[in-house]
C-alpha cells in the first residue's frame, strides 16, 4: 500500500518532470495535480470531492482586491516604455558618468535602479539596455562579460526594488502563510502582511544591491583598466549635466508619486498604481507617443502578461489543494520542524532549494507554489513574515541570472549581438550572482536592514 | 486536412476578438480605478459599486483573456528543451499536453462550476457590501467563460499540432518515396 507522503513525494517530483517537457506551466501545474487526484481517489488516500472547493478559490482570487495593482503596474510599465524614456536615461546617465573607468558600467546600474523603481518589468529593461547600453559598451572597448553581466544584473533590480509586481505577488502569498502560521502557534489575531510593508522593507535591501553592484564595478574597472575603459566625450559638462536632468526629471515625479503616496499610506498600492498608469500615459503624451497603436499595445500587452500571471494562479492553486490533500504540507512541516539548527537550519534548506528550483524555474511558479509551502512553517518558528518576504525576493532575483533558464540572460541573449559569446555571458552573471548572495547574508543576519524601514512608517 | 486549418484560423478570429475586448477592459479598469482615487482624494466621495468595478474588470481581463493569451503563446512554458526542439517535438508535446493535462483540467473545473455559478443566478446573490453591484453570477460566470476560450483554443492548437504532424510525415513518406 502506497502511503500517501510517499505519492506527494512522487507527485512533485513527477510534476517538476512534465514542466521541463515544455508544455505550459499553468497547465502542466494543473494538469498534473489532478492525474495525481484521480490515482490518490482511486488509493483512497484523497477524496476527489475535495476539487469541489476550486471554483471557491478561483473566485477568491478573481475578488482580491490588492491583486488589481499588478495589471496596473504592468500598464503603466509597458506605457512607460513605448515613452522610451529608457533611451533618454541610458545616453545622457551614460555621458554623466562614462568619462571615468567603469563609468559606463555603473550608469547602467544606476539607469536600472531608476527603471526599476518606475517601470519595474525585467525583461523591458533588460532588452532596452542590451539595444543601447551594449553596443556604446562594446564600442568604448568594455569586456564581454563585465558589459554583459552588468546589464543582465542590473535589468533584475525590478525584481526587489517597489513598485514591484513580484512583491505584490509574495505579498498575497506571505499574508496566507502568515494566517496559517497563526493557527498553527495559536494566535488569533496576527498582523497582516501587505504589499506596503513588503514595498517599504524592499527600498533599504534594494539600494545596498545598488551600492554593492557599483562598489563591484569601481573595484573591477581599478583592477582590470582595460575592461572598462572610460569614453570621450564633445559635449561640455553644463550640456552634459542638463541633458540629464532633463531626462531624469519624468520618471523621477513618477517614482515620487506613486512610491511616495504608497510609502506614505496615503494611497493603497491599487490606487497609486492607477495612477502611475495615467502618469505614463501623461508623459507618452508628452512625447508625442501617446496615440491608438501604442494605447492598443499596451492594453494588448497589459492582458496577456496579466493573464499569465494569474492563469499560473489558478494551477498552482489546483496543485497545492491535491499536494495538501495528500498531507504533502504536513510533511514539509515536521521535515522542515525536525532540522538541526532550528529556524536556521530550515531558514538556510529552504532559501538553498529556492536558490536549485531558481535553475529551472521561474520567479512566479516558485512564490506560487514553494512559499505557500514552506512559509506557514517558517513563519510559526519565528521568522518575521516580511524578513522573510524580501530574503525570498532577493533569492528569486538570482533565478533570472542562473542558466539554463535565466529570464535575463534569455533576452539580453536575443538583442545581443552575435559576436557576444554566450559562454562570456554566462561567466559575466557569475560575480553578480555572488554579490545577490552576499546581499542575502547580510539581509539575513541583520534583518533590521528590511524591517528598519516598515517598523518607522507604522 | 484544409478544415481543421479552417477550424483553426476561425477559432484564433474568435480569441483574438475575445483579446481585443479584454484589452478595452483593461483599458477602461486603468479609468475607473483612476476616477476612483481623484473622487476620493479630489472631492472625498466614495462609491462601493466603483470599486467593484475595477475589481470586475481585473476578473474579466485575465480570466477571458486567458485564450487569447494562450494564442499568443504567452503562457510561460518551461522552455530549456522546448526552445530550440524541433517543430515536431513541439507538435507532439502540445498535442499531449492539450488532451492530458489541459482537457481533463478544463472539464473538472467546468463541472464544478456550473453548480457554483448556477446556484448564484437562482439565489440572486448580489454583492456582500451594500451599495454593491448586482447580478454577482455574471463575475462568476467569468470562470466558465475561462474554460470555453481555454477550450476553443486548446481545440485549434490541437488542429495546428495535427497539421504539422501530418505534413511532416506526409514529407517523410514522399521522401520514402524518392528513394
Amino acid at each position: 500500500m502506497i502511503s500517501p507522503e510517499v505519492l506527494s513525494i512522487i507527485m512533485f517530483l513527477t510534476t517538476l518532470g512534465l514542466l521541463l517537457f515544455g508544455f505550459p506551466v499553468a497547465f502542466t501545474l494543473a494538469g498534473s495535480a489532478l492525474i495525481f487526484g484521480f490515482l490518490g481517489d482511486a488509493l483512497e488516500i484523497f477524496n476527489f470531492r475535495m476539487i469541489g472547493f476550486f471554483p471557491q478559490r478561483i473566485f477568491g482570487t478573481m475578488i482580491n482586491e490588492p491583486l488589481v495593482a499588478v495589471p496596473l503596474f504592468i500598464f503603466m510599465g509597458i506605457m512607460l516604455e513605448k515613452t522610451k524614456i529608457a533611451a533618454g536615461l541610458l545616453n545622457s546617465i551614460g555621458e554623466l558618468f562614462g568619462t571615468t573607468k567603469g563609468g559606463l558600467g555603473i550608469g547602467v546600474v544606476i539607469v536600472g535602479m531608476l527603471l526599476a523603481a518606475s517601470t519595474g518589468i525585467v525583461g523591458a529593461t533588460v532588452v532596452t539596455m542590451g539595444m543601447l547600453s551594449l553596443p556604446s559598451m562594446m564600442k568604448a572597448g568594455y569586456d564581454q562579460k563585465i558589459a554583459t553581466g552588468t546589464i543582465c544584473a542590473a535589468g533584475t533590480l525590478g525584481q526587489i526594488i517597489p513598485p514591484s509586481i513580484v512583491l505584490v505577488l509574495l505579498a498575497t502569498i506571505l499574508q496566507g502563510a502568515n494566517e496559517e502560521a497563526a493557527m498553527l502557534v495559536g494566535d488569533l489575531a496576527p498582523e497582516p502582511v501587505t504589499a506596503i510593508d513588503l514595498f517599504a522593507g524592499a527600498i533599504m535591501p534594494g539600494l545596498m544591491l545598488v551600492v554593492l553592484f557599483i562598489i563591484f564595478i569601481f573595484f573591477y574597472a581599478r583592477i582590470n583598466p582595460l575592461s572598462c575603459p572610460p569614453v570621450e566625450t564633445s559635449k561640455s559638462r553644463n550640456e552634459i549635466y542638463f541633458e540629464a536632468a532633463k531626462s531624469i526629471i519624468p520618471p523621477i515625479t513618477l517614482i515620487i508619486l506613486v512610491l511616495g503616496s504608497i510609502l506614505f499610506g496615503i494611497a493603497t498600492p491599487t490606487e497609486s498604481a492607477s495612477v502611475g498608469a495615467v502618469g505614463a500615459a501623461i508623459i507618452a503624451f508628452m512625447k508625442g507617443e501617446l496615440n491608438y497603436k501604442n494605447l492598443k499595445e499596451t492594453a494588448l500587452g497589459t492582458v496577456k502578461l496579466s493573464s499569465f500571471v494569474f492563469v499560473i494562479l489558478i494551477g498552482a492553486s489546483m496543485f497545492s489543494l491535491v499536494f495538501r490533500g495528500f498531507g504533502g504540507d504536513e510533511m514539509i512541516e515536521h521535515f522542515l520542524g525536525s532540522l538541526p539548527g532550528g529556524l536556521y537550519g530550515a531558514l538556510i534548506l529552504v532559501m538553498v532549494v529556492i536558490f536549485l528550483l531558481g535553475f529551472f524555474l521561474d520567479y512566479i511558479e516558485i512564490i506560487f507554489v514553494i512559499v505557500p509551502l514552506v512559509g506557514p512553517i517558517l513563519i510559526a518558528n519565528g521568522a518575521d513574515p516580511l524578513w522573510l518576504g524580501i530574503l525570498i525576493s532577493l533569492n528569486l532575483q538570482t533565478s533570472f541570472l542562473t542558466p539554463p533558464f535565466g529570464f535575463s540572460l534569455f533576452f539580453l541573449r536575443g538583442v545581443a549581438p552575435n559576436e557576444i559569446q554566450t559562454r562570456n555571458m554566462y561567466r559575466g552573471v557569475i560575480p553578480f550572482i555572488g554579490i545577490q548572495i552576499l546581499a542575502i547574508f547580510i539581509v539575513g543576519f541583520f534583518p533590521e536592514i528590511a524591517t528598519w524601514l516598515p517598523d518607522k512608517m507604522f | 486536412m484544409s478544415a481543421l486549418a479552417r477550424l483553426s484560423i476561425i477559432i484564433d478570429k474568435v480569441n483574438t476578438f475575445i483579446g481585443n475586448l479584454c484589452a478595452i477592459f483593461a483599458f477602461s479598469m486603468v479609468i475607473v480605478v483612476f476616477t476612483v482615487v481623484v473622487l476620493r482624494y479630489g472631492f472625498n466621495i466614495g462609491f462601493i459599486w466603483m470599486q467593484e468595478v475595477y475589481v470586475w474588470l481585473h476578473s474579466f481581463v485575465f480570466m477571458l483573456g486567458a485564450g487569447f493569451t494562450y494564442l499568443a503563446n504567452e503562457h510561460v512554458r518551461i522552455d530549456v528543451f522546448y526552445r530550440d526542439a524541433s517543430k515536431k517535438y513541439k507538435a507532439i508535446v502540445d498535442l499531449l499536453g492539450n488532451i492530458v493535462l489541459l482537457l481533463p483540467f478544463l472539464y473538472i473545473i467546468w463541472k464544478y462550476s456550473y453548480p457554483f455559478v448556477y446556484r448564484s443566478f437562482l439565489m440572486n446573490e448580489v454583492s456582500r457590501e451594500a451599495g454593491g453591484m448586482p447580478a454577482l453570477f455574471i463575475l462568476k460566470s467569468a470562470i466558465l467563460w475561462f474554460c470555453l476560450v481555454l477550450f476553443l483554443q486548446v481545440i485549434s492548437n490541437i488542429c495546428k499540432s495535427l497539421l504539422i504532424l501530418s505534413n511532416s510525415s506526409l514529407r517523410l513518406s514522399s521522401e520514402n518515396n524518392k528513394k
